[in-house]
């Protein structure tokens, strides 16, 4: 037992078990040396790894199914690059968005948007669910009683109190659910696509 | 015990699908339980990991640079080295010669050793290629994964599994599929003709079906998949007062499907490009292929009044509308490709054309040398013009078989206008023989209906179902060479010994009659092997003097008899002929003393 509460202390001071690169590490050694004696020790007393060394190797015990691997923590940011590359990966939108279209004629731009357009659609579809914050007919009366004011832009002769209601100029978007997939690497989700290179 | 779930999977060329029965939810109701499709977890992009209901029928194997690290994770183990599914099929297109697709078609080509690695056919430097049956295991096996992963309750081994074949997949094949099946963890798996679990999806969503059919009526299944096209003809006949099923012919293999229609309209728009100096790559044509699939199911609805439907593919480099690539597929030349080239209205009389057409062969794969389905079906139904004892069928003046129900499946028959076609070709046939028209029986969810037929038919082996009758579906034959003295330059004349009669039921062994052979103890013997989808009348023993078109050629069987001791050098055996439960036809030597030892088929021969 006492062993086991050296070995801890050792092993959270060589938090990182790979080294920088360069950096020779005697802590690093000291760490992986503890991580086998451990391991050596669980195996005979108990027969099997203790859960910290099958996590910190990033094994994953057989029969077991495997985690799902942790999503990394996502800020705006991330999320906001990795919507826009779900956009281009499958409907090429920032292609369409970052091209200049003003020599092409109405055809031609309009084959590419029905193509950009069907597809940005699905992909929307796929990963974001939008509703209408009011689900009401445009151009006719709607009260306001119950409505997340929050979520209304009043416009025109708009009193100092709320009024009851008035013309429903546009329904407004709201995202209900977003299902993102988890992120992969973080070097990658600068990249919102990649380049292609074609070996002939 | 029985297992809880009955699992049918659809093995199909381009897709595959499972559907399952929960025998738990059936209660004392003696309806049966409601058949479910399983959604299949594949990656369908780089670290994106969703459950679609079909999972298509591609391989990719590839290399360290062509994927991010860790961006090929599944929620399982065992599957490193390789991508199975819509990621597979969509990067694939980009990494020609990493992609083993139509591994099904391979494993029916008598022309290759189909347990030699030669997938992908066309390879880049570098991949290790699979052979066809190693491509179906793994396949097969991701699906019990899959099962594994999304039921970890109730485990895919302990469950009873149904996989479908091509009616028309010779027993070589057959064997090649149950083989791989239990190379990939299949403990219960038992075999199933694609158009008879159609013809059981249609039961399973129609439990008044015996009002729709009577006694002496034969159905027609008309099954065109991805890569091949089925007929099977099945009579409805009477058993102790209740209507019962039996399956009285099914047609020769048909390397010919939807993809080579699909195909064949892109070719058409490509050559038009070609005309105006537009040269598509590799990525544009399979978008020029995706969209013309697309155009054409628009155009072939009756609904849509549309002369032509615009075909859009988008420029390559970041320059997305500048190189936008604009075509047209017309209406016209839709129905002219496909209704003429594929269905074209032709008399029952006519038989398929032999010469090879250039543009439907890709390297490789022996695909149908006429794409007039048409005329393979009145091939098909003429075939029955024998007065057959086994497998009667009702049949026209001229003896063309006729049909008085249809059932389509397959992604093809979606279109109205292709349904529309078939029907009135056959029905000018059945006129022709003073025949009433045949009714179409409405078949739904053609893409999960074999998965669902499947799944039906385990529990109808249960007992809880109708069953179909059916037994081998062709008569088998060895060959045995005549003791005439040898003419030089000339083979010896063959002789065809009847080893296994259509129709011989599942769960039967029988002795064939006739001569014992002398086998040479400790060195291979092998036979030559024949099959006959026409011949129904040869019984068990019967010799055919000579081996005409209607016998085809397949992969000899040998057997090794192991030297005992005491025994002579020759040991004389007899051929017994045991169609397994499971629907597998095995031959066996059996000696004097009632040693026994089973025939293996040798798939590495080459048949020219």
């Amino acid at each position: 037992m006492e062993f086991a509460i050296l070995t801890d202390e050792i092993s959270s001071r060589s938090a990182a078990l790979a080294p920088a690169a360069g950096e020779l590490s005697w802590r690093s050694f000291l760490g992986r040396l503890v991580l086998a004696i451990k391991s050596f020790w669980a195996i005979v007393l108990t027969g099997a790894l203790p859960d910290e060394v099958v996590q910190r190797l990033g094994l994953a015990r057989r029969g077991q199914a495997k985690a799902a691997p942790a999503a990394a923590q996502a800020g705006p940011a991330e999320g906001a690059l990795q919507m826009l590359g779900i956009l281009q990966r499958d409907a090429r939108l920032i292609d369409f968005l970052m091209e200049d279209i003003a020599a092409y004629s109405d055809d031609q731009v309009g084959a590419a948007v029905r193509s950009v357009h069907q597809q940005c659609r699905e992909a929307l579809n796929r990963y974001v669910q939008l509703a209408p914050v009011i689900d009401g007919v445009e151009g006719t009366f709607t009260k306001l009683a119950g409505v997340e004011l929050a979520a209304v832009k009043l416009v025109g002769n708009v009193p100092p109190q709320p009024p009851p209601g008035g013309v429903l100029r546009h329904r407004g978007w709201r995202g209900v659910k977003v299902d993102l997939p988890p992120l992969g690497a973080k070097a990658s989700l600068s990249v919102v696509a990649p380049a292609e290179i074609e070996i002939e | 015990m029985d297992s809880r779930y009955v699992i049918g999977i659809d093995l199909g060329t381009t897709n595959c699908a499972l559907a399952y029965a929960d025998t738990a939810a059936m209660g004392d109701d003696p309806a049966m339980p409601p058949v479910s499709v399983l959604g299949i977890a594949q990656l369908v992009h780089p670290g994106e990991v969703r459950a679609e209901p079909l999972l298509p029928s591609a391989l990719l194997l590839p290399g360290p640079a062509d994927f991010p690290a860790g961006s090929l994770e599944l929620p399982w183990d065992g599957a490193d080295g390789q991508v199975i599914g819509r990621l597979a099929q969509r990067r694939g297109a980009e990494l020609a010669g990493k992609l083993v697709s139509s591994a099904k078609s391979w494993l029916c080509h008598a022309g290759v050793d189909r347990t030699a690695p030669i997938l992908p056919w066309s390879a880049a430097p570098g991949v290790n290629r699979l052979s066809p049956v190693e491509a179906s295991r793994r396949y097969l096996e991701y699906l019990r994964q899959a099962w594994d992963h999304a039921m970890p309750e109730t485990p895919f081994a302990s469950q009873q599994v149904l996989v479908t074949v091509p009616a028309s997949f010779d027993a070589v094949a057959r064997d090649l599929t149950q083989r791989a099946a239990e190379q990939a963890g299949y403990r219960q798996v038992t075999l199933l003709e694609e158009p008879q679990a159609a013809f059981y999806a249609w039961i399973e969503r129609h439990p008044g079906w015996r009002e729709q059919v009577a006694v002496s009526d034969l159905i027609l299944v008309v099954d065109i998949g991805g890569g091949t096209t089925d007929f099977t003809l099945i009579a409805v006949t009477e058993r102790a007062g209740e209507l019962a099923l039996e399956r009285v012919a099914v047609g020769d293999h048909i390397l010919l499907g939807g993809d080579n229609m699909d195909l064949a309209l892109a070719r058409l728009v490509e050559s038009e490009l070609a005309q105006t100096g537009r040269k598509l790559d590799a990525v544009q044509l399979q978008s020029l292929w995706y969209n013309c699939r697309v155009a054409k199911e628009k155009l072939l609805d009756p609904e849509s009044g549309a002369d032509e439907e615009p075909v859009t593919i988008l420029g390559r480099g970041s320059g997305l509308v500048g190189g936008v690539i604009k075509a047209k597929l017309k209406r016209a030349d839709a129905v002219r490709v496909l209704l003429d080239g594929f269905f074209p209205e032709v008399s029952s009389q006519e038989e398929p054309r032999r010469a090879r057409r250039a543009a439907l062969q890709e390297i490789g794969l022996p695909y149908a040398a006429d794409p007039a389905v048409t005329r393979h079906l009145a091939q098909f139904l003429r075939q029955q013009a024998s007065q057959a004892e086994h497998g009667a069928v009702r049949r026209g003046a001229s003896g063309l078989a006729t049909p008085t129900h249809v059932l389509f499946n397959g992604g093809v028959l979606h279109a109205p206008l292709v349904r529309e076609r078939l029907m009135a070709v056959l029905n000018s046939w059945l006129a022709a023989e003073g025949a009433a028209p045949a009714r179409l029986l409405a078949g739904e969810d053609l893409m999960h209906a074999v998965a669902r037929g499947a799944a039906y038919y385990g529990l109808a082996r249960r007992g809880k179902g109708v069953r179909i009758r059916g037994g081998v579906p062709r008569t088998y034959y060895v060959g045995i060479e005549s003791s005439l003295p040898a003419v030089p330059g000339l083979p010896n004349p063959l002789k065809a010994l009847t080893v296994a009669p259509f129709g011989m039921e599942e769960g039967t062994q029988a002795r064939v009659p006739g001569p014992e052979f002398g086998l040479t103890v400790g060195e291979p013997a092998e036979f030559r092997f024949f099959s006959s989808a026409s011949r129904k009348n040869d019984e068990i023993g019967a010799l055919i003097e000579e081996v005409g078109e209607e016998i085809q050629e397949l992969s000899p069987i040998e057997v090794t008899l192991p030297a005992s001791e005491g025994g002579g050098p020759m040991t004389p055996v007899t051929l017994e002929t045991v169609v397994t439960e499971t629907g597998v036809l095995q031959l066996w030597c059996v000696a004097r003393d009632g040693r026994r030892w089973k025939l293996e088929f040798n798939v590495r021969e080459r048949i020219a």
